[in-house]
Protein backbone atom coordinates (compact mmCIF):
# COMPACT_ATOMS: atom_id res chain seq x y z
CA UNK A 1 0.00 0.00 0.00
CA UNK A 2 1.41 3.44 -1.01
CA UNK A 3 1.49 6.18 1.66
CA UNK A 4 -1.13 9.18 0.67
CA UNK A 5 1.51 11.59 0.06
CA UNK A 6 3.03 9.50 -2.17
CA UNK A 7 0.34 8.58 -4.09
CA UNK A 8 1.05 10.44 -7.98
CA UNK A 9 -1.99 10.99 -8.15
CA UNK A 10 -2.62 12.96 -5.04
CA UNK A 11 0.95 14.68 -5.85
CA UNK A 12 -0.14 15.78 -9.25
CA UNK A 13 -3.58 17.31 -7.85
CA UNK A 14 -1.91 19.15 -5.35
CA UNK A 15 0.91 20.14 -8.19
CA UNK A 16 -2.14 21.32 -10.43
CA UNK A 17 -3.36 23.70 -7.54
CA UNK A 18 -0.35 25.33 -6.71
CA UNK A 19 0.29 26.06 -10.22
CA UNK A 20 -2.99 27.63 -10.21
CA UNK A 21 -2.40 29.45 -6.70
CA UNK A 22 0.94 31.05 -8.21
CA UNK A 23 -1.14 32.42 -11.42
CA UNK A 24 -3.58 33.96 -9.00
CA UNK A 25 -1.30 35.31 -7.08
CA UNK A 26 2.78 36.59 -7.99
CA UNK A 27 2.92 37.37 -4.38
CA UNK A 28 2.85 33.65 -3.23
CA UNK A 29 6.58 32.77 -2.62
CA UNK A 30 6.17 29.30 -1.05
CA UNK A 31 3.09 26.82 -0.94
CA UNK A 32 3.18 23.67 0.13
CA UNK A 33 0.55 20.67 0.89
CA UNK A 34 1.31 18.80 3.88
CA UNK A 35 -0.69 15.53 5.47
CA UNK A 36 -2.45 16.21 8.60
CA UNK A 37 0.60 13.99 10.33
CA UNK A 38 3.04 15.85 9.16
CA UNK A 39 4.46 14.15 5.80
CA UNK A 40 5.34 16.34 2.67
CA UNK A 41 3.08 15.95 -0.64
CA UNK A 42 4.61 18.52 -2.07
CA UNK A 43 5.77 21.94 -2.70
CA UNK A 44 6.66 24.97 -4.93
CA UNK A 45 8.93 26.22 -5.78
CA UNK A 46 11.55 23.46 -5.48
CA UNK A 47 14.54 24.82 -4.27
CA UNK A 48 13.20 26.58 -0.93
CA UNK A 49 13.30 25.89 2.35
CA UNK A 50 14.03 22.99 4.12
CA UNK A 51 10.83 21.27 3.48
CA UNK A 52 10.70 18.25 5.39
CA UNK A 53 11.08 20.01 8.76
CA UNK A 54 8.65 22.49 7.52
CA UNK A 55 6.20 20.01 6.79
CA UNK A 56 6.10 18.78 11.09
CA UNK A 57 6.56 22.14 12.02
CA UNK A 58 3.32 23.03 9.50
CA UNK A 59 1.30 19.84 11.04
CA UNK A 60 2.08 21.10 14.74
CA UNK A 61 1.30 24.39 14.61
CA UNK A 62 -2.14 23.15 12.61
CA UNK A 63 -3.30 20.53 15.61
CA UNK A 64 -2.30 23.36 18.05
CA UNK A 65 -4.73 25.69 16.27
CA UNK A 66 -7.38 22.89 16.60
CA UNK A 67 -6.72 21.98 20.03
CA UNK A 68 -6.86 26.05 20.81
CA UNK A 69 -10.38 25.78 18.98
CA UNK A 70 -11.68 23.06 20.58
CA UNK A 71 -10.73 24.65 24.10
CA UNK A 72 -12.46 28.03 23.32
CA UNK A 73 -15.47 25.82 22.04
CA UNK A 74 -15.86 28.48 19.57
CA UNK A 75 -16.45 26.35 16.34
CA UNK A 76 -13.13 24.34 14.07
CA UNK A 77 -10.29 26.17 13.57
CA UNK A 78 -10.87 27.57 10.16
CA UNK A 79 -7.11 28.80 9.22
CA UNK A 80 -3.82 29.82 10.96
CA UNK A 81 -1.71 32.71 10.21
CA UNK A 82 1.98 33.83 11.23
CA UNK A 83 2.61 37.04 10.73
CA UNK A 84 5.97 37.35 9.76
CA UNK A 85 8.11 40.76 8.85
CA UNK A 86 8.06 40.55 5.03
CA UNK A 87 5.20 38.28 4.77
CA UNK A 88 2.49 35.95 5.77
CA UNK A 89 2.00 32.49 6.03
CA UNK A 90 -1.61 31.02 5.89
CA UNK A 91 -2.60 27.26 6.58
CA UNK A 92 -5.90 25.94 5.46
CA UNK A 93 -6.87 22.45 6.17
CA UNK A 94 -8.54 21.28 2.55
CA UNK A 95 -12.06 19.96 3.38
CA UNK A 96 -13.21 16.05 3.43
CA UNK A 97 -9.31 15.33 3.02
CA UNK A 98 -6.55 14.45 5.69
CA UNK A 99 -4.16 17.44 4.10
CA UNK A 100 -2.86 20.64 5.04
CA UNK A 101 -2.16 23.90 2.18
CA UNK A 102 0.78 25.95 3.74
CA UNK A 103 1.19 29.23 1.69
CA UNK A 104 3.35 31.98 1.99
CA UNK A 105 2.52 35.52 0.51
CA UNK A 106 5.00 38.67 0.38
CA UNK A 107 4.40 42.03 1.51
CA UNK A 108 2.97 42.59 -1.54
CA UNK A 109 -0.08 40.80 -0.95
CA UNK A 110 -2.88 41.68 1.69
CA UNK A 111 -3.73 38.95 3.77
CA UNK A 112 -7.66 39.06 2.64
CA UNK A 113 -6.36 38.51 -0.63
CA UNK A 114 -3.98 35.64 0.34
CA UNK A 115 -7.14 34.20 2.05
CA UNK A 116 -8.97 34.35 -0.20
CA UNK A 117 -6.91 32.91 -3.02
CA UNK A 118 -5.72 30.26 -0.48
CA UNK A 119 -9.55 29.20 0.06
CA UNK A 120 -10.16 29.15 -3.46
CA UNK A 121 -7.21 26.62 -3.53
CA UNK A 122 -8.30 24.20 -0.98
CA UNK A 123 -12.19 24.07 -2.36
CA UNK A 124 -10.54 23.24 -5.63
CA UNK A 125 -8.22 20.54 -4.31
CA UNK A 126 -11.15 19.23 -1.70
CA UNK A 127 -12.58 18.41 -5.38
CA UNK A 128 -9.61 16.95 -6.78
CA UNK A 129 -8.74 14.97 -4.63
CA UNK A 130 -12.15 13.22 -4.00
CA UNK A 131 -12.81 12.65 -7.16
CA UNK A 132 -9.42 10.51 -7.24
CA UNK B 1 3.27 26.42 44.48
CA UNK B 2 5.74 23.48 43.10
CA UNK B 3 5.59 21.89 39.51
CA UNK B 4 7.39 19.84 37.94
CA UNK B 5 7.30 19.32 34.13
CA UNK B 6 8.03 15.69 33.22
CA UNK B 7 7.85 14.09 29.78
CA UNK B 8 6.67 11.17 28.05
CA UNK B 9 8.96 10.10 24.91
CA UNK B 10 9.65 6.92 22.99
CA UNK B 11 8.28 5.59 19.94
CA UNK B 12 4.86 5.92 17.81
CA UNK B 13 2.37 2.88 19.36
CA UNK B 14 4.76 2.64 22.93
CA UNK B 15 1.41 4.36 25.10
CA UNK B 16 2.85 7.66 25.99
CA UNK B 17 -1.20 9.41 24.73
CA UNK B 18 -2.67 6.51 26.63
CA UNK B 19 -0.15 6.99 29.98
CA UNK B 20 -1.07 10.64 30.14
CA UNK B 21 -4.81 10.05 29.29
CA UNK B 22 -4.55 7.80 32.50
CA UNK B 23 -3.03 9.88 34.85
CA UNK B 24 -4.08 13.09 33.99
CA UNK B 25 -6.88 14.96 36.52
CA UNK B 26 -7.88 17.42 33.81
CA UNK B 27 -9.10 16.69 30.18
CA UNK B 28 -5.90 15.86 28.07
CA UNK B 29 -5.01 18.53 25.47
CA UNK B 30 -4.31 16.51 22.96
CA UNK B 31 -2.79 17.54 18.73
CA UNK B 32 -3.60 14.04 17.24
CA UNK B 33 -3.30 13.74 13.42
CA UNK B 34 -5.09 10.68 11.50
CA UNK B 35 -1.95 8.28 10.51
CA UNK B 36 -1.21 8.01 6.74
CA UNK B 37 1.24 5.73 7.18
CA UNK B 38 -0.93 2.56 8.47
CA UNK B 39 2.03 0.34 6.61
CA UNK B 40 4.53 1.72 9.61
CA UNK B 41 2.54 1.38 12.35
CA UNK B 42 -0.81 0.34 12.35
CA UNK B 43 -2.34 3.10 14.58
CA UNK B 44 -5.31 5.15 13.35
CA UNK B 45 -4.13 8.55 14.90
CA UNK B 46 -0.79 10.02 15.76
CA UNK B 47 0.35 12.97 18.00
CA UNK B 48 1.58 15.35 15.93
CA UNK B 49 2.66 18.63 18.69
CA UNK B 50 2.05 17.57 22.17
CA UNK B 51 -0.43 15.75 25.06
CA UNK B 52 -0.50 18.03 28.02
CA UNK B 53 -2.31 16.74 31.42
CA UNK B 54 -2.02 17.44 34.94
CA UNK B 55 -1.78 16.14 38.35
CA UNK B 56 -2.11 16.88 41.65
CA UNK B 57 0.29 15.47 44.22
CA UNK B 58 -0.87 17.91 46.95
CA UNK B 59 -2.15 21.21 47.29
CA UNK B 60 0.88 22.63 46.62
CA UNK B 61 2.62 19.94 44.25
CA UNK B 62 1.46 19.79 40.52
CA UNK B 63 2.99 17.45 37.50
CA UNK B 64 2.39 19.03 34.07
CA UNK B 65 2.66 15.84 31.78
CA UNK B 66 3.54 16.71 28.49
CA UNK B 67 3.95 13.89 25.43
CA UNK B 68 5.52 14.24 22.68
CA UNK B 69 5.68 13.19 19.18
CA UNK B 70 7.40 9.93 18.74
CA UNK B 71 8.24 10.33 15.27
CA UNK B 72 11.76 11.86 14.68
CA UNK B 73 10.92 14.72 11.91
CA UNK B 74 8.88 16.09 15.11
CA UNK B 75 11.89 16.63 17.19
CA UNK B 76 11.85 20.00 17.18
CA UNK B 77 9.18 19.48 19.82
CA UNK B 78 11.48 17.76 22.13
CA UNK B 79 13.61 20.15 21.96
CA UNK B 80 11.07 22.83 23.02
CA UNK B 81 9.86 20.74 25.33
CA UNK B 82 12.67 19.07 27.25
CA UNK B 83 14.13 22.86 27.80
CA UNK B 84 11.23 23.07 30.39
CA UNK B 85 11.44 19.67 31.98
CA UNK B 86 13.12 18.18 34.81
CA UNK B 87 11.89 14.69 34.55
CA UNK B 88 11.77 12.41 31.69
CA UNK B 89 9.62 8.73 30.76
CA UNK B 90 10.51 7.31 28.03
CA UNK B 91 8.06 4.59 27.05
CA UNK B 92 9.69 1.52 24.75
CA UNK B 93 6.90 -0.91 23.36
CA UNK B 94 8.96 -4.12 23.66
CA UNK B 95 7.40 -5.77 20.53
CA UNK B 96 9.29 -3.04 18.22
CA UNK B 97 12.45 -4.33 16.59
CA UNK B 98 15.35 -3.75 18.39
CA UNK B 99 13.30 -2.41 21.04
CA UNK B 100 16.88 -2.07 23.68
CA UNK B 101 18.42 0.10 20.73
CA UNK B 102 15.69 2.24 20.42
CA UNK B 103 15.85 2.87 24.04
CA UNK B 104 18.97 4.28 23.93
CA UNK B 105 18.59 6.36 20.87
CA UNK B 106 15.47 8.20 22.35
CA UNK B 107 17.81 8.50 25.79
CA UNK B 108 20.64 10.15 23.35
CA UNK B 109 18.13 13.07 22.86
CA UNK B 110 17.37 13.77 26.10
CA UNK B 111 20.58 13.37 27.41
CA UNK B 112 20.36 16.44 29.90
CA UNK B 113 17.90 14.83 31.73
CA UNK B 114 19.57 11.91 32.41
CA UNK B 115 22.51 13.99 33.84
CA UNK B 116 20.62 16.67 35.93
CA UNK B 117 17.19 15.37 35.90
CA UNK B 118 15.36 12.20 36.29
CA UNK B 119 14.64 9.32 33.90
CA UNK B 120 12.47 6.54 34.45
CA UNK B 121 12.53 3.53 31.09
CA UNK B 122 8.78 1.71 31.26
CA UNK B 123 8.90 -1.21 28.97
CA UNK B 124 5.34 -1.37 27.21
CA UNK B 125 3.79 -4.21 26.00
CA UNK B 126 5.64 -7.17 27.65
CA UNK B 127 2.19 -9.52 28.36
CA UNK B 128 2.58 -9.82 24.72
CA UNK B 129 6.34 -9.52 23.83
CA UNK B 130 8.52 -11.10 26.75
CA UNK B 131 11.92 -11.27 25.17
CA UNK B 132 14.06 -8.93 25.59
CA UNK B 133 13.89 -8.87 29.23
CA UNK B 134 14.19 -6.12 31.35
CA UNK B 135 18.22 -6.87 32.42
CA UNK B 136 19.03 -6.64 28.49
CA UNK B 137 17.38 -2.52 29.03
CA UNK B 138 19.56 -2.06 31.96
CA UNK B 139 22.68 -3.52 30.34
CA UNK B 140 22.38 -1.07 27.44
CA UNK B 141 21.78 1.46 29.73
CA UNK B 142 24.63 0.98 32.03
CA UNK B 143 26.63 0.65 29.56
CA UNK B 144 26.02 3.87 27.75
CA UNK B 145 25.57 6.14 30.76
CA UNK B 146 27.40 3.85 33.42
CA UNK B 147 27.37 6.54 36.03
CA UNK B 148 23.43 7.17 35.39
CA UNK B 149 20.34 5.49 37.78
CA UNK B 150 17.74 5.01 35.39
CA UNK B 151 14.95 2.22 36.79
CA UNK B 152 13.83 0.33 34.10
CA UNK B 153 10.28 -0.76 35.11
CA UNK B 154 7.46 -3.21 32.90
CA UNK B 155 4.25 -1.30 32.44
CA UNK B 156 0.79 -0.95 31.54
CA UNK B 157 0.01 2.72 30.04
CA UNK B 158 -3.32 1.98 30.79
CA UNK B 159 -2.71 1.09 34.60
CA UNK B 160 -3.15 4.28 36.70
CA UNK B 161 -2.03 2.06 39.56
CA UNK B 162 1.43 1.45 37.65
CA UNK B 163 1.66 4.92 35.95
CA UNK B 164 1.26 6.93 39.37
CA UNK B 165 3.34 4.73 41.50
CA UNK B 166 6.07 5.33 38.53
CA UNK B 167 5.85 9.20 38.12
CA UNK B 168 6.11 9.19 42.42
CA UNK B 169 9.32 7.37 41.57
CA UNK B 170 10.60 10.19 39.11
CA UNK B 171 9.35 12.94 40.95
CA UNK B 172 11.27 11.61 43.91
CA UNK B 173 14.77 11.31 42.29
CA UNK B 174 13.96 14.60 40.28
CA UNK B 175 13.92 15.82 43.87
CA UNK B 176 16.84 14.26 45.47
CA UNK B 177 19.13 15.16 42.74
CA UNK B 178 17.90 18.65 43.08
CA UNK B 179 19.04 19.02 46.37
CA UNK B 180 22.66 18.05 45.23
CA UNK B 181 24.49 21.57 44.97
CA UNK B 182 26.36 20.22 42.10
CA UNK B 183 23.34 18.50 39.78
CA UNK B 184 20.95 21.38 40.90
CA UNK B 185 23.44 24.09 38.87
CA UNK B 186 23.31 21.46 36.00
CA UNK B 187 19.48 22.11 35.86
CA UNK B 188 19.58 25.63 35.61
Amino acid sequence: MTAFHREQAVIDACDAVIAELRELAPSLVFASVITDDGFEVTHAPSNAFDNGRLASMTSSVQALGDAVARELALGSNEYVVIALESGNLLQLRVPGQPVILAAVFDNHELLGKGLSVSRRGVERLGALLAAL
Amino acid sequence: MAEHVILFAGPMGAGKTTAISTLSEIAVVSTEAANTERDVVDKATTTVALDYGEISLSDDEKVRLYGVPGQRRFDFMWSILKERARGLVLLVNNDAPDSVALAVEYLGSFEQLIHAGGVIVGVTRVDTAPEPGLGAYRDALSAAWPTAMMPVLSIDPRDAGQMQTALLMLVAIVDARASIPAVAELSR
